[in-house]
């Protein structure tokens, strides 16, 4: 029971920090992407293709990682600073999908459709980390740390700038801020703090594809951080939260058949979307009003 | 020869993408409303017809009725129940999208849950291919297609040009401010825009299930082209949508002629984002996009 | 095994029934709860199949019970995976870690590619009966896989297609996946000393719906046969597609082409796929139960992966008699053992055996669609 407990609880944490880092681009700074789980991808591809052809040590690992998500993050960084809005939300898309494809051809990097299979155990200072506990650890601190790095910006003056970009773009520019490279260091820091999720999740499964990095995935995470609450800090958690153990709940109405669940969850959670936007568009942890523009 | 062959696919392909975006720019264009959920729309449209016309076992008039009845009302239920409450509070872009977003999510589901979630392929000896000329073959659906897109885009440009309607959806696109000043109501037009935008998917809808079949998850990738074809060919320009939807499908196929398939979703999505960093307005679009 | 159970005289049936039920109460062992696993894609895409296979083994579960094999209560316990990784990978620690199941059915190479590592680490048996990705072989011990994989089908297909038809110039669609590559090397290497060619090759995305532009492409080369190597929905859509667009070659494909949806759809027939033989007219009462009440229960006659998640179970229902036999619990560590100590099994369809890496060897048998059953054109037995 104890190590089941333990693996929903490492899944829940990368779907945490995954939603925690999103939210520092649709929440804070009022950008709307849909292409967080390409970034989710390069990290646990990163990581295990470093485990796999150099080294296992846990810190290079996650810094290869962290980087490779960073760099690419221009993928993101440059439409956002050209477009915004309903164009720029097109433009993750694309960003998305051409992701799905690259994560399905490389086969030398990615393993293509296949997959990456074996990725060693991640090692820290020699010691090696192997049992369920040792990995919830390891997951819990990745999220403690990716909290408290949010938590700082989005308190500090970074945040407040994210803020009145979000606000009011052409305010924030006649106040002298520079906005193109705010708009730039938020979406770098996030997409490397994703990659964060990433190393966790291809350590703890030793096996990783592109199912897992699909539009599908980034909905599932955006769902996350709209129902908890988007531009809170602890909104984001309560949300992945929320809709990791929905399926569980669900599994145990007794009278829902079994066969449909998967679709059942998935209209709950669209509809909490579409209801939550008509009456409470701050989701669940805010205040009741809020306004993301 | 091959090229000829694939430059023909591309334009059978192309007209259903040109119908399908054409629709969702004359939404997205009149009311500014980021309606996701054109893709549910499409996908409620092709169920419809097939539940009708080959569950039931009815005329296929009769399944077309049905089937722009179910989207119509579609496209007017979320317009009257989510948009516009949305709205009336404070109807960012944001929160807008999101809610159609969650509106495609329910509907692929519940028709996943009512009809399956198998392959939708409606039965018909038209879509075989027929020897035109050697070695050239050509489906009587796409003489089809091509009929009715003559006949749609006819009269939409009919529609915009001559009715009242069709010249206040298209002041509503370029000035609302405009529009609201000379008494008429943009709500009320919008309710104009989703009823039209939402009935033009029906023929589109169905060709879709005849040639290439459809499951319901393939509300995301009608939607992409939409998207596409409604940037790339400028917002607020209907014919800019349907040229690029055009364009589209014809560049897909012919890139066959060199690449591995799996990279023609790519290829447009390069084009996209091309367009995006370097002319978000569009080749037609009016050059506002800040 | 069953002609035992069938010649039981009513005497002999009480006789039996107080032994048993003596050696039960002396032994605890012997009361166990015995519960196996089975993940599958209950919801989502791929939901038609986690149908198809549910189907079998609740019917199996039915057949177990009736039969009395076991000694405890037997259930089946499923969860929804939706065929994705990490939805297996929650299931798979729910079985192995709270409910304590040493026996799991699974399907679809990504989820059981994703559950093995806890399958090793935990001595689970996973059984697969429907993926057949080459790569499967070699994941570890416990992944058993009661379906011959590709590269063996094509090892009795291909001479069939070459010797008996006389054809000699292929071209191949595929999935560019582990499957797809797995059969682009098999017809790489087993086509040049048969005589024969692999022309062209056309890879295609798992989610690629339009093949009027590869179809043009293979009218273009005009080969002799077009191999096909997709699933599911998309096969059927292949197959349709190839046809409408004016290609008139032979058309061949492994297992998958043996879905009920493919063996109905006009465009389909003539079409030739290899498969493990599944001897339907075999008169042991396993297999003509099987499928009698198949029939009732479903209203069709049930497709080759259903039998083979019949026989995951029937497998387990078999190895553990003999484990209880031998007072011996059933875990995953003695499953294992017991099935390298067993020469052969009497499944439905046929007596099978495994080969060191836990994979079915079974006869292939050579198919030809004809709208209805198919016919058997011919049956191999593998030595791999």
């Amino acid at each position: 029971m104890i190590a089941y407990l333990l693996n929903l609880g490492v899944f829940f944490c990368v779907n945490a920090i995954l939603a925690v880092t999103l939210n520092l681009i649709i929440g804070y700074a009022g950008i709307f992407t849909m292409a967080h789980a390409v970034f989710f991808g390069i990290g646990a591809y990163t990581a295990a293709f470093v485990a796999m052809n150099f080294t296992s040590s846990l810190i290079v690992v996650t810094l290869a990682a962290m980087l490779a998500g960073g760099a690419l993050s221009f993928l993101v960084a440059l439409p956002a600073l050209r477009v915004r809005d309903e164009y720029f939300v097109a433009a993750s898309l694309g960003v998305q999908m051409l992701g799905v494809t690259i994560f399905s051809e490389w086969k030398a990097f990615t393993g293509g459709l296949g997959g990456v299979l074996n990725i060693p155990l991640p090692t820290i200072f020699g010691y090696e980390i192997s049992t369920p506990t040792e990995f919830f650890i390891l997951a819990l601190s990745g999220l403690a740390l990716v909290v408290l790095i949010s938590r700082s910006l989005a308190r500090g003056s970074f945040g407040r700038n994210l803020m009145a970009v979000r606000d009011s773009e052409s305010a924030a520019l006649a106040l002298g801020k520079n906005v193109a490279v705010i708009k730039t260091l938020a979406i770098v820091l996030s997409s490397s703090l994703a990659a964060i999720a990433g190393t966790i999740y291809a350590y703890y499964l030793s096996f990783i594809n592109v199912q897992s990095f699909t539009v599908d995935t980034s909905v599932l995470i955006m769902a996350m951080v709209i129902i908890g609450g988007a531009g809170t800090i602890y909104g984001p958690i309560v949300g992945a939260a929320t809709l990791m153990l929905l399926p569980s709940a669900l599994s145990y109405l007794w009278f829902l058949p079994k066969t449909e669940i998967g679709s059942i969850q998935q209209i709950i959670y669209g509809l909490a979307m579409v209801l939550l936007m008509i009456y409470r568009p701050g989701g669940m942890v805010s205040s009741g009003t809020k306004s993301a523009r | 020869m091959l090229l000829l062959q694939l430059f023909v696919n591309g334009i059978q392909v192309g007209i259903l993408y040109a119908l399908t975006a054409v629709g969702f720019s004359l939404i997205f264009g009149s009311t500014k409303i980021f309606h996701f959920a054109h893709g549910a729309t499409f996908v409620i449209a092709a169920y419809i017809f097939q539940f009708i016309y080959a569950g039931l076992g009815l005329h296929w008039i009769l399944a077309v009725i049905v089937a722009m009845m179910a989207t119509v009302s579609f496209g007017l239920f979320l317009n009257r129940f989510v948009y516009v409450p949305i709205q009336r509070h404070e109807g960012s872009y944001f929160t807008i999208f999101v809610a159609s977003f969650g509106s495609v999510i329910i509907v692929q589901n519940l028709i996943g849950i009512i009809f399956g979630r198998g392959f939708l392929v409606i039965d018909t000896p038209l879509s075989r291919g027929v020897e035109v000329v050697d070695n050239l073959l050509v489906s009587p659906l796409l003489g089809i297609a091509l009929l009715c897109a003559v006949m749609i885009f006819g009269g939409l440009h009919l529609v915009m040009t001559r009715t009242h309607v069709g010249i206040a959806l298209r002041a509503l696109s370029e000035s609302p401010e405009l529009v609201r000043t000379f008494g008429l109501s943009a709500r009320r037009l919008s309710v104009y825009a989703f009823a039209l935008g939402s009935s033009l998917v029906v023929p589109a809808a169905i060709f879709t299930g005849a040639t290439s079949g459809l499951n319901p998850t393939i509300g995301y990738h009608v939607m992409l082209i939409s998207l596409i074809s409604t940037i790339v060919g400028g917002v607020g320009s209907i014919w800019g949508a349907a040229i690029v939807g055009l364009m589209i499908g014809i560049a897909e196929n012919l890139a066959l002629w060199q690449f591995d398939s799996q990279w023609s979703e790519a290829v447009s999505f390069a084009i996209l984002f091309l367009f995006i960093i370097f002319r978000p307005s569009g080749l037609f679009g009016r050059a506002s996009v800040h | 095994m069953f002609d035992y159970l069938k010649n039981m005289s009513l005497k002999n049936l009480g006789l039996s029934l107080t032994v048993g039920i003596g050696l039960m109460s002396s032994s605890a062992a012997w009361s166990e709860e015995l519960q196996i696993g089975a993940i599958f894609p209950l919801s989502g895409p791929n939901a038609i199949y986690g149908d198809i296979f549910t189907s079998a083994f609740k019917l199996a579960e039915r057949h177990v019970k009736e039969d009395g094999l076991l000694d405890g209560d037997f259930s089946i316990l499923y969860e929804d995976s939706q065929a994705l990784p990490q939805q297996a990978v929650t299931a798979m620690n729910k079985m192995v870690n709270v409910q304590g199941l040493q026996y799991v059915l699974t399907a679809f190479t990504g989820q059981t590619k994703a559950i093995s590592p806890i399958a090793k680490r935990s001595q689970t048996v996973i059984i697969n009966g429907g993926a057949v990705g080459p790569d499967l072989a070699k994941l570890t011990d416990y992944l058993w896989n009661v379906i011959p994989l590709a590269n063996t089908e094509l090892h009795g297909l291909l001479p069939y297609i070459v010797k008996e038809r006389g054809l000699k110039s292929f071209v191949l669609l595929y999935v560019d996946d582990p499957l797809g590559d797995g059969i682009l090397d098999v017809l790489n290497s087993d086509l040049p000393p048969l005589g024969a060619t692999l022309d062209k090759t056309f890879s295609v995305a798992p989610t690629t719906q339009q093949f009027s532009g590869i179809a043009a492409s293979i009218r273009n080369i005009g080969p002799d046969v077009v191999f096909v190597a997709s699933y599911g929905d998309q096969m059927i859509q292949i197959v349709k597609q190839l046809r409408e667009n004016g290609v008139k070659a032979q058309l061949a494909s492994y297992s998958a082409f043996s879905t009920p949806n493919l063996q109905t759809l006009p465009a389909a027939k003539g079409a030739l796929y290899a498969r493990q033989a599944v001897n339907i007219d075999s008169d042991d009462n396993l297999t003509t139960r099987y499928l009698k009440d198949y029939q009732e229960e479903y209203g069709k006659s049930p497709s080759v992966y259903a039998t083979n998640y019949y026989n995951a179970v029937w497998l387990y229902v078999l190895l553990a008699h003999e484990l209880q036999k031998q007072g011996k619990e059933v875990t995953g560590e003695n499953l294992l053992a017991q099935r390298r100590a067993m020469d052969s099994f009497p499944l439905v369809g046929g007596t099978v055996t495994f080969d060191d890496t836990g994979v079915l060897l079974a006869p292939i048998q050579v198919m030809e669609i004809d709208g209805e059953a198919g016919k058997t054109l011919s049956v191999m037995s593998t030595n791999n």
